[in-house]
C-alpha cells in the first residue's frame, strides 16, 4: 500500500513547524524520536510511519490555532483518537502533524433531563458509560476496543459494536458535535435540541474518517439500561441452517439485542483458549442476547427458542450472570484465541445481505485453499457484518501479501453479493484501493467534492479512504478529475 | 411540466437544464410543494417542473433482510400497506402534511400524495420518531443524478456500513436541494402487534413534561410522547383534559404491553388513564394546526426546556410532542421574530412549516445560520449541484 509522496519540502522546514506548534501549545509537542514511535502506527499495526511532529492540544482554540497554522503553511494533517483503528485511519505522515487529542478528555456535562452527555473528544467510550452507569443508563455503541477508544475516534470512524441492529451506529447515537474546521474555523453541528437548521452536517461528518475536521467536542444520547438481559447459546450442525435462522428470527419481528455468529474454527480456538462452554461439534455457533422489560424478553426468548429448534439447531440459556459473561467472554476474546493458530492475524470487515453467507463462506474456503492460508469467522449476524480472520506469520516470505490478497478479495465478494468493503472498522489506508470496487468514477468524484467543501487545500487525512486525492478546483465548471480510476495504468498512492 | 420515468430521462432532463443554465423544481406527489422558500427564476416566474411521479412503485422488499427498496415517488400508503401485511414498518413514521399544508390555500397538485421521497427530504417524522429516529437514522442507500447529471449511489442496501461518505444523511431533510433522487434503500422494523395510549389529565406543563421525559428516559421504548394544553384537547380530539395532557403511546406484543403499561403506572402513578383510539397521527401530521388561521412553527428545543419555552411562546395553540423536543404552534405573522429569537436564545431551532409566500420568502425555512456554518451548507451543496438547478433557495 503507497501513502501519497511525501513533500521533501515540508520535511525541510520541521524545525520551524516544531517551533511554530510549541507557541501554540507550549507543553505538548512531541518532536523527538523516541517520544514519536509511540504515535508512528495504530491498530493497524502491519503499516508504520514516524510523524512530522505530534500535537496534543488541551482546548478547541489551540486545536484552531494549529489548523490555521497548518492551512496557511500547506502542512497535512492526521487526527488521532487513541489509535486504535483497524484500518489505518491515524497513520501518520511524515511530511504531516500529528494532532492528538487524547488530552481533551473532559466531561464537561451530564444531563439526565436531556439524556445526554457533553463530552472532549478524548474520552474514552467506556467512561462515558462509567459516568452514567450508576445512574442506570448507559452508551450504547460498544466497538470491541471500548475501553481504549475515543469518542472522538468513535465519531471519526462511526463505530459500532455488537449492539448496532437494535441500538444502531455512533451516528444514530449522537445530538451533537463541534468541529474545527481545515483553516481553523469552528463549528457547531446540531446540539441538544436535535436539529441543525440546514443540511444535515452532523451526519456527514460522522463516519469521515478524519477527512473533513477535528472534533473537539461531542453531544451522545445516553439510553436507560435495560432492566432484563438473557443470553442463548444456539448450535446448528450446518452453517446454512444457522444463517437460515437469523433470517427467520429477524422475519419474525424479533430484534435481538445481539446475534454473534461463529463457525467451528473460531469456536474451537475459543473454547481451547478460554473455555466458555460453547457445545463440541457444532458447525455454527449464535450467542443471542434479548434485552427489554421482562415480558418482552421472555417473549423474545421462546420465540428464538422456538425458531432455532425449527431451524434444526439447540439452544441452552445462560442460567446466570457469572454464566452470561462466560459465553460472551469467548466472543470477545475471539482475537485472542485465533493469536493460538498463527502469530498473526488480519481483521476483514464486510457487510453482506445475510442470505449471500452460505455462498460467501463457501467460497472464502475456497479462498482459503487458494492462497494456503487459514481462517475463521465471527460475524454480527444480525445486521450481516462479517469479520473473517486470516491467520499468517509475517516471518514467512510472501505471507503477509497473500493474507493482503486474501482479504482484498473476501471484500470484492461482499461488494459482488450485494454488500459493502466496510460495515464498522472504516475504509482508511486498509481498504483504500478497494473503493474503486464499489464506487463508479463518479460516485468517487462525489464523494471528492464533498471532501474539497471542507478541504479545498486536501490537508486533510490525505492517503486514506479515497484512492486518488481530487485535485479540489472551483467547483462548477470544470468536471473534477475525469479520469477512469478502475484503469491500472494510473498512478496510485 | 416535464414528466420522466426512468433515471435516464432524468439525467437528459439535467443535462440539458444544465446546458441552458435554467433551474427547476423537483415534484412528486407535491405535497411539499409550500414548504420552504418559493421558487422563482430570476425574473421571478415560475420554475419549469420536473415531475418524477412516473418513478413509483416498490423494487425489492426483503422482510428478513428488514430491507425496502423503492422508486422515490412511491406512495406513502402504499409503501406502509405492504410493510403492514408482513407486520413491519418504516421506522422514521413519515408524517402526511397535505391536510395541513393544504388547507391555507398554498397549492398543492391535484391528486397530490404524500411519497416516500417526499418525506425523506423534508425529513417529516411524526410522533414515532422518537423510536427509531428521523429517515436519516434509517435511509441505508439511495440513487440519484447530481447537478452534472450524472447518476450516482450513496450508501448501500445493508443495514450496516461506513463505506466513503454517509451521504444518504445528506438528501434526508435537503428538500431536494441536493440531487434528484431515484430510488430509495431503508431499513424497515417490526410493527410491534398493540399499542396503547395513557393519558394523565390536568397537569401543567411542567408537570406534564416531567413525567413524559421520566418514561423517554426509562426502558419503555415508547412510541409517543406529547403534551397537549386543554383548549387543543377539547377542539381538536373532544378530550377532556383539564388544564392539559400527557400522552404516553406504549406498544408491544400483548403480555410485554400490559408490562409495560404497569411500569408506566410504577412511573407516573395512577391518575394515568387508557384512551381510546391513537391520537398519535394526528398530532405528527399536524392535523390539529390544519383549521387553525396563522402561521404555523416547529420549535425544537432541548426537551428540559419545554414549558419554559412553552410558556415564552405563549401561544394560544400549540403542543409539545418528542417528549418536549418538539413544540408546534400557530401564531399570527406578525409574531416570527420574537418566535426566532425564543427559539435562538435556546439554542434550538425554529422551522416555518406552514405560511403565506410573502412570510416564507422572508423568513426561510429555518433562520440564518452563523456565516462559517452557512458557508459550509453552501459548498456542500455546491459539490453536488454546482449550478443551482435543483429548488434553488428551498432550504
Amino acid at each position: 500500500m503507497l501513502l501519497p509522496p511525501t513533500d521533501s519540502k515540508i520535511v525541510a522546514r520541521r524545525a520551524e513547524i516544531v517551533a511554530a506548534l510549541k507557541a501554540i501549545v507550549p507543553d505538548g509537542v512531541v518532536a523527538d524520536p523516541s517520544g514519536l514511535a509511540t504515535f508512528d502506527a495504530d491498530a493497524l499495526s502491519a503499516y508504520h510511519q514516524m510523524p512530522l511532529v505530534c500535537v496534543l492540544p488541551s482546548g478547541r482554540h489551540q486545536v484552531s490555532e494549529i489548523l490555521k497554522y497548518a492551512g496557511e503553511h500547506g502542512v497535512p494533517i492526521v487526527p488521532r483518537g487513541a489509535g486504535t483503528s483497524l484500518s489505518g485511519g491515524a497513520l501518520p505522515r511524515e511530511d504531516g502533524i500529528l494532532v492528538g487529542m487524547g488530552r481533551m478528555k473532559r466531561i464537561i456535562e451530564i444531563d439526565y433531563e436531556n439524556g445526554c452527555v457533553v463530552v472532549e473528544p478524548g474520552v474514552t467510550n467506556l467512561n462515558i458509560t462509567k459516568a452514567v452507569e450508576a445512574n442506570g443508563f448507559y452508551y450504547a455503541p460498544d466497538p470491541s476496543s471500548q475501553v481504549a477508544c475515543t469518542i472522538g475516534g468513535n465519531v471519526a470512524e462511526n463505530s459500532g459494536g455488537l449492539h448496532c441492529l437494535k441500538y444502531g451506529l455512533t451516528t444514530n447515537n449522537l445530538l451533537g458535535v463541534t468541529i474545527v474546521l481545515p483553516g481553523g474555523e469552528i463549528v457547531t453541528l446540531g446540539g441538544k435540541c436535535g436539529a441543525q437548521g440546514g443540511l444535515d452536517l452532523l451526519g456527514l461528518v460522522t463516519g469521515s474518517e478524519g477527512l473533513l475536521g477535528v472534533v473537539v467536542e461531542v453531544v451522545v444520547k445516553i439510553l436507560r439500561k435495560a432492566p432484563v438481559t438473557r443470553t442463548l447459546l444456539a448450535s446448528f450442525d450446518s452453517v446454512p441452517a444457522a444463517g437460515q435462522c437469523v433470517a427467520a428470527i429477524i422475519g419474525d419481528g424479533v430484534v435481538p439485542a445481539a446475534m454473534e455468529f461463529m463457525d467451528r474454527r473460531a469456536a474451537e480456538a475459543i473454547e481451547a483458549y478460554n473455555q466458555p462452554g460453547y457445545p463440541a461439534g457444532a458447525e455454527a455457533i449464535l450467542i443471542i442476547d434479548a434485552d427489554g422489560v421482562e415480558a418482552d424478553v421472555t417473549y423474545a426468548v421462546s420465540r428464538v427458542t422456538d425458531i432455532v429448534a425449527q431451524c434444526g439447531g439447540k439452544t441452552v440459556e445462560a442460567t446466570d450472570e457469572k454464566q452470561r459473561a462466560r459465553i460472551w467472554s469467548g466472543r470477545k476474546a475471539a482475537f485472542a484465541a485465533m493469536g493460538r493458530l498463527a502469530p498473526d492475524m488480519l481483521c476483514m470487515d464486510g457487510t453482506i445481505p445475510r442470505h449471500a453467507l452460505p455462498q460467501v463462506l463457501e467460497e472464502m474456503a475456497a479462498m482459503s485453499r487458494q492462497y494456503g492460508l487459514g481462517f475463521c469467522n465471527v460475524f454480527h449476524a444480525g445486521d450481516g457484518n462479517l469479520h473473517p480472520l486470516i491467520v499468517f506469520d509475517v516471518m514467512k516470505p510472501g505471507e503477509f501479501d497473500r493474507a493482503e490478497a486474501f482479504g482484498a478479495d473476501i471484500l470484492r465478494l461482499c461488494v459482488k453479493v450485494g454488500g459493502v468493503l466496510t460495515g464498522e472498522h472504516g475504509v482508511g489506508v486498509e481498504k483504500r484501493d478497494l473503493m474503486v470496487d464499489m464506487f463508479t468514477t463518479a460516485e468517487l468524484e462525489q464523494q471528492g467534492r464533498v471532501k474539497c467543501a471542507f478541504d479545498g487545500q486536501g490537508l486533510f487525512n490525505p492517503g486514506k479512504v479515497f484512492p486518488t486525492l481530487s485535485p479540489c478546483v472551483e467547483q462548477g465548471h470544470i468536471h473534477v478529475h475525469g479520469a477512469q480510476m478502475p484503469h491500472p495504468h494510473l498512478p496510485r498512492y | 411540466m416535464s414528466k420522466v420515468a426512468s433515471e435516464s430521462q432524468i439525467v437528459e432532463f439535467v443535462r440539458a437544464a444544465r446546458e441552458a443554465k435554467t433551474p427547476f423544481e423537483i415534484v412528486a406527489g407535491g405535497t411539499r410543494r409550500s414548504v420552504g422558500k418559493p421558487l422563482f427564476d430570476s425574473k421571478g416566474g415560475d420554475l419549469p417542473l420536473l415531475d418524477v411521479s412516473g418513478l413509483s412503485g416498490i423494487v425489492k422488499y426483503e422482510p428478513e433482510e428488514l430491507i425496502l427498496t423503492a422508486a422515490p415517488a412511491t406512495p406513502l400508503a402504499e409503501i406502509n400497506q405492504v410493510l403492514a401485511a408482513r407486520n413491519q414498518r418504516l421506522g422514521f413514521d413519515p408524517a402526511d402534511w397535505s391536510r395541513l399544508l393544504g388547507s391555507n390555500g398554498v397549492a398543492t397538485l391535484a391528486g397530490a400524495r404524500g411519497t416516500l421521497g417526499g418525506a425523506a427530504s423534508c425529513d417529516a417524522s411524526g410522533s414515532g420518531r422518537l423510536r427509531h429516529g428521523g429517515a436519516r437514522d434509517s435511509l441505508l442507500g439511495f440513487h440519484g443524478v447530481n447537478g452534472l447529471g450524472e447518476s450516482f449511489r450513496g450508501g448501500a442496501k445493508v443495514v450496516k456500513n461506513v463505506t466513503g461518505f454517509d451521504l444518504p444523511k445528506l438528501v434526508c431533510g435537503a428538500y431536494g436541494t441536493l440531487c434528484v433522487l431515484t430510488e430509495l434503500t431503508f431499513r424497515v422494523y417490526p410493527k410491534p402487534q398493540f399499542a396503547t395510549t395513557l393519558c394523565l389529565s390536568d397537569v401543567t406543563p411542567d408537570i406534564g413534561f416531567t413525567a413524559l421525559r421520566k418514561i423517554a428516559h426509562s426502558a419503555l421504548e415508547p412510541a409517543g410522547l406529547a403534551y397537549l394544553p386543554g383548549n387543543m384537547l377539547a377542539e381538536a380530539f373532544k378530550i377532556e383534559g383539564g388544564q392539559g395532557a400527557a400522552l404516553i403511546k406504549l406498544e408491544g406484543a400483548r403480555e410485554p404491553l400490559e408490562e409495560k403499561i404497569a411500569l408506566a403506572h410504577g412511573l407516573l402513578g395512577d391518575a394515568a388513564t387508557r384512551i381510546e383510539g391513537d391520537i398519535f397521527p394526528a398530532i405528527g401530521c399536524g392535523e390539529t394546526f390544519a383549521d387553525l388561521p396563522g402561521d404555523v412553527w416547529r420549535v425544537m428545543i432541548a426537551p428540559s426546556d419545554a414549558p419554559r419555552v412553552a410558556k415564552e411562546l405563549n401561544a394560544e395553540h400549540w403542543l409539545g410532542d418528542w417528549a418536549g423536543r418538539l413544540i408546534w404552534l400557530a401564531a399570527p405573522p406578525s409574531d416570527a421574530a420574537r418566535i426566532r429569537a425564543i427559539a435562538a436564545a435556546a439554542q434550538g431551532q425554529a422551522m416555518l412549516l406552514r405560511a403565506g409566500a410573502e412570510s416564507r420568502a422572508a423568513l426561510g425555512l429555518y433562520a440564518p445560520q452563523p456565516p462559517a456554518l452557512a458557508a459550509l451548507n453552501r459548498a456542500v451543496k455546491a459539490a453536488f449541484d454546482p449550478l443551482s438547478l435543483f429548488n434553488p433557495g428551498r432550504l
